[in-house]
Formats: structure tokens, sequence, C-alpha cells
């Protein structure tokens, strides 16, 4: 099913991070893929291609009463023109303006039917510059957000750092966001294969967190946007995981950016797969078995996480011992 | 619902034509001697009266967006996601109105009266309102995107929907200030009701909203499963008709109504969804065309209804009557454009039922 939905990609980035560079490099490269682009500012792009929709970012608050559910209704309407033409495309780019808060473009795929019953958030690639990041990580909420939605990180300009800075970089990055896939690059010259069609917020993909990010509380940030790891051991309780995530979810959903968990459940052979985008969720099981001695991860990216709090909750929703 | 009926309506008074592309529109020339048919690979398909093929105008390089009648006996004006305004002849010439440089154009809507009548298009934040000639007479700007367009019955007043509410302008005022119709959301289309008593809009959350235009009054009308898309007011304003459930959803604007009232809900197809209603332009019947392909006609006083085609195996996306109310035009998804000849029998509401 999922592959009948067209897969849209979003590119954050500030400005001057070679978000239009590598824009063009896609539009313009030899791939035997057609991409539809939605941008903000008509003309900044080199191409001339019919499929560039010229869009402003228009965001709303749903009336659901949930204050951080913002949505982008330019993408909704969008989408659903694209999808109305007769010469197809193989994916949607959507540019976001280097300022802006990547999480209404991803809670659009989650809240309305019309978009998603057509396409799907396939991935958030965000272009950082080596130079400049840890900068901008300093003075911008933006920016923080920018990494901390991400699922690939673009690490440009490498030519203008010195290998012990790019790794300094890297580990910043790394301090947001254990998750998101890391590529370096120098004029943005990533393979375009290796961005899109990536199936990032596909569910069945969640396999991959890395023990290696768990429980490294070291990093000791105290503001800013960072990453709080856990894993358990006993099976879980589903009930209690449900009630347990969807209140914290409700209540802290505004600080908590993205989660990802691989849960076993008790009495379940497979493994349960859940994401979440501030207050938006998503879960279900996978046609993965659980492993001998599986333990239960789920990460955290947000502001003012409290571990220990987020600790015992979670080990709160094990089966009793 | 008897399935010989259906067949043979559509087979018996219509013609279909295989268009291959996704059919964004339908609408009849103000004569009523042709029918217009924007397509998603940018055409658009007229088919006159009592011709046997249709005439294919390659009119926009991408898709059409929208299209409504000329402001003269024939013709269309097309508007498409290569932005541009076109008005398309019944013969297939085209002239460019306007261009936006690239920016989608939305939405159009026109009006007409004898001496003379307007065109307004949409295209980002902007209402481009022209004369007859096609002459630019001025640009309504508005807070966010507008989201859909619409002319009073006398063309006195133009609503456009957007973020936030909707904005009501008097098309002849030298000063260039709407009266703001708010409340807080993402409003995705518009309505005005045929005496200018309200207007309304469809939401981003499977509602409507109307302000009733003598107190501001607000109406909320919600419950639907799924978006409305389509929504107008029957010929007398008693009625608002809107798509978005498994029914006709028909709000009372009568008695005190919609407020405090319960809707109408007529021609239930269970768990199919109406996707798009016409009212008719002379009687308070409505029709409309469901997601299984299915058009059917529905009288409101009677509640009865005549189904006019077999289920299909795309969703109905576009819907017209002709002026006269004689004619019906339908699209869908997948292509398949109809046209439908009622006048024979001057009710064939009756004559199907009996």
């Amino acid at each position: 099913m999922s592959e009948m939905l067209v897969p849209v990609t979003v590119l954050t980035g500030f400005l001057g991070a070679g978000k239009t560079t590598l824009l063009n490099r896609i539009l313009t490269e030899q791939h035997g893929r057609r991409y539809a682009v939605v941008i903000n500012e008509f003309g900044e792009l080199g191409v001339d291609n019919d499929l560039v929709v010229d869009a402003d970012e228009e965001v709303f608050e749903m009336n659901n009463g949930c204050i951080c559910c913002t949505v982008r209704g330019d993408l909704i309407r969008i989408i659903g023109g694209l999808m109305k033409r007769s010469k197809k495309f193989d994916g949607i780019i959507v540019e976001t303006t280097g300022l802006a808060n990547p999480a209404p473009v991803a809670q659009t795929f989650f809240v309305d039917d019309g978009v998603r019953a057509r396409a799907r958030l396939d991935a958030i690639v965000t272009v950082a510059d080596a130079k400049n990041l840890p900068a901008r990580l300093a003075d911008s909420a933006e920016a923080s957000a920018q990494i901390a939605f991400a699922d690939i990180v673009i690490l440009n300009k490498l030519d203008l750092v010195t290998p012990e800075e790019a790794d300094a970089v890297q580990a910043r990055i790394r301090a947001v966001n254990p998750l998101a896939r890391i590529v370096r690059a120098t004029r943005a010259d990533v393979p375009v294969e290796t961005l899109l069609h990536q199936n990032a917020f596909d569910l069945a993909r969640i396999l991959d967190i890395d023990p290696s990010f768990l429980e490294s509380d070291e990093h000791g940030h105290t503001e800013g946007v960072y990453s709080a790891s856990f894993e358990v051991a006993r099976p879980i309780d589903m009930q209690k995981f449900q009630q347990w995530i969807s209140t914290l979810l409700q209540e802290k959903g505004g600080d908590l950016l993205r989660t990802k968990g691989i849960l076993h459940i008790a009495g379940e052979p497979r493994r349960f797969a859940f994401q979440a985008v501030h207050m938006m969720a998503d879960g279900d099981f996978q046609d993965v078995a659980v492993g001998p001695e599986e333990k239960s991860r789920l990460v955290f990216i947000g502001r003012d996480l409290n571990r220990p709090q987020l600790r015992r909750g979670f080990e709160a929703c094990q089966v009793a011992a | 619902m008897s399935e010989a009926a259906t067949a043979s309506l559509l087979s018996a008074r219509g013609v279909t034509h295989e268009l291959g592309a996704h059919v964004i529109a339908a609408c009849f020339d103000r004569a009523g001697r042709g029918v217009a048919f924007g397509l998603g690979d940018g055409s658009v398909v007229l088919l006159a009266a009592g011709a046997s093929e249709p005439r294919r105008v390659d009119a926009h390089d991408g898709a059409v967006m929208a299209l409504c009648p000329d402001t003269r006996a024939d013709g269309f004006i097309s508007a498409g996601d290569d932005g541009t305004l076109l008005r398309i002849s019944p013969t297939g010439e085209i002239t460019k109105l306007y261009a936006s440089g690239g920016k989608w154009i939305e939405h159009v809507a026109s009006f007409a009266e004898p001496r003379g009548g307007l065109i307004a298009c949409a295209s980002g934040r902007h209402v481009h309102l022209f004369d007859v000639a096609g002459q630019r007479l001025k640009t309504l700007t508005h807070p966010s995107t507008v989201t859909g367009i619409a002319f009073d019955t006398r063309g006195k007043r133009i609503a456009a929907s957007h973020y936030n509410g909707a904005s009501l302008w008097f098309t002849a005022s030298k000063s260039n200030n709407p009266r703001l119709l708010e409340w807080k959301g993402s409003h995705t289309g518009v309505a005005i009701h045929p005496a200018t008593d309200a207007v309304v809009t469809s939401m981003q959350e499977n509602s409507l909203h109307g302000w009733r235009l003598s107190d501001g009054q607000h109406m909320r009308m919600s419950g639907y499963p799924a978006k409305t898309e389509s929504l107008g007011f029957t010929r007398s304003g008693k009625w608002l008709a809107s798509s978005g459930a498994d029914s006709i959803v028909l709000w009372p604007f009568f008695g005190g109504g919609p407020m405090g009232k319960l809707p109408t809900e007529l021609a239930q197809i269970e768990n199919v969804l109406c996707t798009r209603i016409a009212c008719h332009p002379k009687d308070e019947l409505v029709a409309a065309g469901y997601a299984n392909g299915i058009v059917l006609i529905a009288q409101i006083s009677s509640q009865n209804v005549l189904p006019l085609n077999d289920v299909g195996p795309s969703p109905i996306s576009a819907l017209a009557w002709s002026p006269d109310g004689a004619g019906l035009a339908f699209g869908t998804e997948w292509g398949q454009a109809a046209f439908i000849d009622l006048s024979a029998s001057r009710s064939p509401i009756r004559a199907a039922s009996s």
C-alpha cells in the first residue's frame, strides 16, 4: 500500500547552508526520476521545471485543542493539486525557509486524511553548514529543531573546516539527534539516491536504534535540544505503555520533538514500533520477531527532558518481575 | 435504488467519453449550448450540443485547476497550474486574460448581466477582478492564500475564503476594505446564500462555518466524516447542500436554522462518500456524485432519488447542471466524462419512481 503513496522529502536548513545547491543538483542530475518541488522563493532555482510550485509557508493551528498541533495548509492544497496532474512524478520535495520549524510539515502527514491517502512523509533532510552550525545551535531554537527533526543531516561545506572541527560539529549533531544519519559533503555533493526514497517514517524501518546511543547521559545538557534514550529488559505491558505515553505526549508534547521506540510487548512474538512528532503518535506491530532476550528501547529528542522521570515512567511499563 | 433504472438513464439519454485524465471541473456555458471539462493533463474538452465528438483544446501546460462559464453567452474561462487565466471560445480559440508569473491560479468565478459582468480568479493571496473584455479592474489582497471564491447572485459582492475566515468585498467599491468574517482555522471553500443572507465556508476540520450577514451570528455545522469539497445553496436559499458524508447533507436555512437544527440527509449510500453536489438552477433538486462513481438526483420535498448510472470504477470529481436545468454533466477522477439530457421528461423524478 505504501508503495502507492507519493514520497515527500522535506528539505530544511539555514540560509546559506547549501539547500538551493542541493535542490539544483537533484533537479538537474540524470537519475531518471522526476520530482515536484515546493519552494518559497520563486526564481531562486536556476532550473526550468514545470513541477516547481511556488508556495507561501502557511501554518495554522488545528481546532482540536492541541496547542502544538500546527499544520501546513498550503501543503494540503498543493499535494491535492499535484495528484490531479496527468504528468506523473516520482516524489515531492518540500523546501522550508531557513527559519522554519519542520514540525508543522511533519504533522500535516499525520493530520490530513486527503494527504495520507495520497502521499507519505519519506524523510526530513537537514542541510547544515559545518562552519556555522555551532553558532546557529547556540543562538537559534530553529536550528536545534531542524537538527532534532532530521532523519538525515547533510554536514556540508566540509572544505571550510578542519577534520577536527568536522568531528566536533558531528558530535554536536549526535548530542541533539542520535538517530539521524549524518552524511558528509562539500558542495552538497551527496548521491541523490541516499536522500530520497528512504522510508524514514515507515514504522517497519525503525529497526536500528543503536544500543550505543542508549543511557549516554554524559552529555549533561541542561538547555537546548538534546536526546534521552532508555532500554528496559522485561517485556512491556501494552496497556500501561499506552496510558503512560499518551499522557506524556499530551502533557509534554510541546517539548518532545521526536520520539521513537522499538518495544517487546508481553505475550507478543512480533516487535512493536512506535514514533511520534510532538503529540502526533503512530505505532504498530512489525513482521519482525522479537529476538531472544531482546530489550525494549525508547529515544526522546526534545527540550527539558527529565531523564529520571522518563526512565521511571518507562520502567514502570514493564510487566511485573 | 433500482439497478435496471440506473443503467438505462445514462445509456438512454446520455453520452460518455473517455478523456484519459482526471476531470477536475465541468461546466456549461451560459446559453446552455455547450459543456466543458477541465482535465489534469491541461486540456479543456468542449462538447457542443448536438455534436457527437468532443473538441480537445490544449489550454494549460500542467493541469487545469478551475473552470467557469464566460460572461458571454458561450465559451469558458479556465485557470491552470501554469499560472494562466484563459478565455476559450466555443470553437476552441484561446485568449490569455492574465498570467500570474508561474503561481497557480486555483479558482475562477464569473458573473454576467445584460450590460456586462465580471470575471474573478484567485492566485495565492490575491483575487483579481476583470471586466467582460478581460481588462483587470482591481486586485483584492487577503491575509493568506485564497481557497475559494464566489459571487453573490447580483455580482455586487464577492466572497473569498482563507485562513481564519472569509472576506466579503463589494465589487464596485472604490475603497478596498472587505468585511472580514472571522473564525479561527483553515477555511477551504466558500458559498454565498442566494439572497446574500449568509456566507458559508467549508473547513479543514470536517465541518462548515457560516456567518449570518445581518448580525454576524455564527453558524457551526459539524459531524461530517470527511472534508466537504463541494457545497452550494438551493435556488430558493432554503437549503445548503454539501458533500463530505455518505449522503447529501442538507442544512435548513429557514425557521431559525441552521442553528440548533439537524441536517436532512438524502440519498444515503452506506459507507460511500458523496464527493460532489450540484443544486438545480430552478427547482429544489440536488444532483450528487459519489466515490463509487454513482450520480443521482434527489428531490428535497419528496426525498425521492433518481439514480442515473451504474457503479463505476472511479469517484465523481466534477458535476454541473445546465443553466435551464435540463442537462447534467459529470466527470470522474479516472477520466470518464458524461452528459445526460433530461429534457425529454419535464419531471424525471416522478417518471422514474412511478
